[in-house]
């Protein structure tokens, strides 16, 4: 075990009124101090072995930079113990300790320094630091008068002369542009290649799906779940949506009850309720992995038997670019539908869409296109999010042949 | 600075002192070092936050670095001290072997001073006030101007509590007129240097767990 985290807890105290003097203390003496207590982490506890990459997630707030800084040993925990064995560098932030009147050169030294390369090291290595960074041309360049992205990728390619057992990353690599952060992917690589402990606290569910092989969840300071990446990311991906999304939909179904549609449009003789997004375990969902099994379930009330009837779907994106449409008939799926209230599946086996929040228009139809029963016009959505390094919009199934 | 209180103090107050002048300067020096050494210290800590908050060393390289400079810099003025010696014709005895240990017996009470300062300094931000109005009192209240036989005798001993106080005027001894050191007063210098120490390390360790929240 290199990291060892054991029954953590880190409690901040918010004081209703400040006394940052030593006369305000004085004169708080007789007053007892007020304070508020947050607790940022709540029994945290977990262990990562020997170079094995461990994934932080969580949603803003939840404890995952306190968490770092805790192990890092900035700050210290208010219960529980923390260790890490072998040498420990921290990516907390990038180009700490930069002097903007130094030049570059003066600026590698001092930043090597704090990371904790000897000066022996550092004269050797300046060379590799300037070329990794692409600065050849600046290298007794003042800091102040380089880009704020030259800046970065000097402090990164400082950062990474160091050789760490324990390496603690923090939301590092959403700085800068598409090459250096294939950069940083590669070096990382490098890194775990030759055996390097990672912690990745990261929001980019992609890279962490790539790079850990476990990972931590984290919900509101309490450790959630603790194992295999793709088990973890899918349980953050379907757990936190409990709330608000869920609710839209319900809405959504309330409106189409009602019957006041407005967005409907139609002679009614066959009425589409409403539709749910359900995911590959047959509960509904307004957020899905790209490329997970979905199924489209739409709900409907018909007046009288009818046999003479189509159900239609169409998916826009969220531009309202109309991407793709089809039909039961089309499918050569026949239906009748007897009096009353009923519903139909539309499977998909894999949503062929990257990233995006997509609309679904529902209609049903007379199998001539003639008369239009009900016409839902985007009413329904939701939410696809990149899992792969793959971009754009939707899929495209294929390969390189070479 | 040094012309005017020169002026001042030989003339108008009348001190009888031989080589009032290098009595003078090298009092100014040694009194500035302490100055000088616990002022910038105190900054020493609040003053780089984006450090504290950000990367993990241990605390204390911040205080003992800063600590160090004041030592170069005070090394600097001793060198300007030692062409007035030449100036003024005086030679020093073998007493002088003294001077370097009494100098760092003032560097390590320096030390522990900044330590406990520097850290107390985070929490109440006015102690950096408080400090300097003691330093200056502790100016006058230490034989730099004047030397210690114009206080009685009955009152000298209280006077010479005052670590600094014993320091420099062993050090003007040793340096200037040839006078060793009473063992007695070396020993006490040494212990005292010793808890000023310790009771600065142990503040310093105590507040240091919260720095990086409280900065």
């Amino acid at each position: 075990m290199v990291v060892k985290v054991k029954h953590l807890w880190k409690t901040f105290q918010i004081p209703h009124e400040k006394r940052t003097t030593f006369f305000e203390n004085l004169a708080g003496l007789m007053r007892p101090r007020q304070y508020e207590t947050f607790t940022i982490l709540k029994d945290v506890s977990f262990e990562v072995e020997e170079g094995e990459c461990a994934g932080i997630i969580g949603d803003n707030g939840s404890g995952k930079s306190t968490l770092l800084k805790i192990i890092a040993n900035i700050l210290r925990p208010t219960k529980g113990t923390v260790s890490v064995a072998g040498k420990m560098t921290p990516f907390l932030e990038l180009g700490v300790g930069f002097q903007p009147d130094l030049t570059v050169k003066e600026n590698i030294g001092v930043y090597a320094t704090i990371m904790g390369l000897s000066r022996k090291e550092i004269l050797d290595r300046m060379d590799d630091v300037i070329d990794f960074a692409g600065l050849q041309k600046f290298e007794d360049t003042k800091l102040k008068n380089l880009s704020s992205g030259m800046q970065v990728r000097l402090a990164f390619s400082t950062a990474i002369q160091t050789d760490p057992d324990v390496l603690l990353v923090d939301e590092v690599l959403a700085v800068g542009d598409m090459e250096f952060q294939q950069k940083c992917f590669e070096v990382f690589n490098r890194y775990r290649r030759e055996g390097v402990t990672i912690l990745f606290v990261s929001h980019d569910l992609g890279s962490v799906r790539r790079f850990c092989d476990r990972t931590l969840l984290l919900g509101a300071g309490e450790q959630r779940a603790f194992g295999g990446t793709e088990e973890i990311l899918d349980r953050y991906v379907y757990d936190r949506e409990v709330g608000s999304n869920d609710q839209k939909i319900c809405h959504a179904k309330e409106e189409v009850t009602d019957s006041l549609n407005p967005k409907g449009s139609g002679n009614k003789k066959v009425t589409i309720l409403g539709a749910k997004f359900l995911d590959k375990f047959g509960s509904e969902r307004a957020r899905f992995n790209s490329l997970d099994p979905m199924t489209v379930r739409i709900f409907y009330r018909a007046i009288k038997k009818f046999s003479d009837i189509t159900f239609g779907i169409s998916l826009y994106s969220e531009d309202g670019i109309y991407l793709y449409g089809t039909n039961t008939k089309i499918k050569n799926a026949t239906i009748s539908l007897t009096e009353g209230d009923g519903y139909i599946d539309l499977h998909i086996e894999r949503i062929p869409l990257i990233s995006g929040r997509f609309f679904l228009s529902l209609a049903a139809q007379s199998l001539d296109c003639q008369v239009t029963y009900d016409w839902i016009d985007k009413m329904y959505s939701f939410e696809v999010l990149q899992t792969g390094r793959e971009g754009g919009l939707i899929e495209i199934s294929c390969e390189w042949i070479v | 600075m040094l012309l005017v209180l020169y002026v001042v103090f030989s003339n108008l107050m009348r001190i009888q002192v031989e080589h009032y002048q290098l009595f003078l300067l090298l009092g100014i020096i040694l009194w500035n070092f302490l100055d000088r050494g616990t002022s910038m210290s105190i900054w020493g800590i609040i003053g780089k936050p984006s450090l504290v908050q950000k990367v993990y060393f241990p605390r204390d390289i911040l205080v003992i670095s800063t600590c160090i400079t004041a030592l170069m810099m005070t090394a600097l003025e001793f060198v300007v001290f030692i062409i007035f010696m030449a100036a003024f014709r005086v030679v020093p005895g073998m007493t002088i072997a003294y001077f370097p240990i009494l100098f760092i017996c003032e560097f390590l009470i320096i030390l522990g001073l900044s330590m406990a300062l520097s850290a107390l300094n985070i929490y109440f931000r006015d102690v950096q006030f408080i400090w300097r109005l003691v330093v200056q009192v502790g100016f006058f209240a230490t034989p730099i101007l004047y030397p210690i036989t114009i206080f009685p005798e009955n009152v000298r001993w209280i006077v010479m509590l005052n670590p600094m106080a014993l320091i420099i005027t062993m050090m003007r001894d040793c340096a200037l007129y040839g006078i060793a050191p009473e063992p007695l007063n070396l020993i006490y210098v040494a212990v005292s240097t010793l808890i000023v120490l310790q009771v600065g390390y142990f503040i310093f360790d105590r507040l240091e767990p919260k720095f990086a929240e409280a900065i």
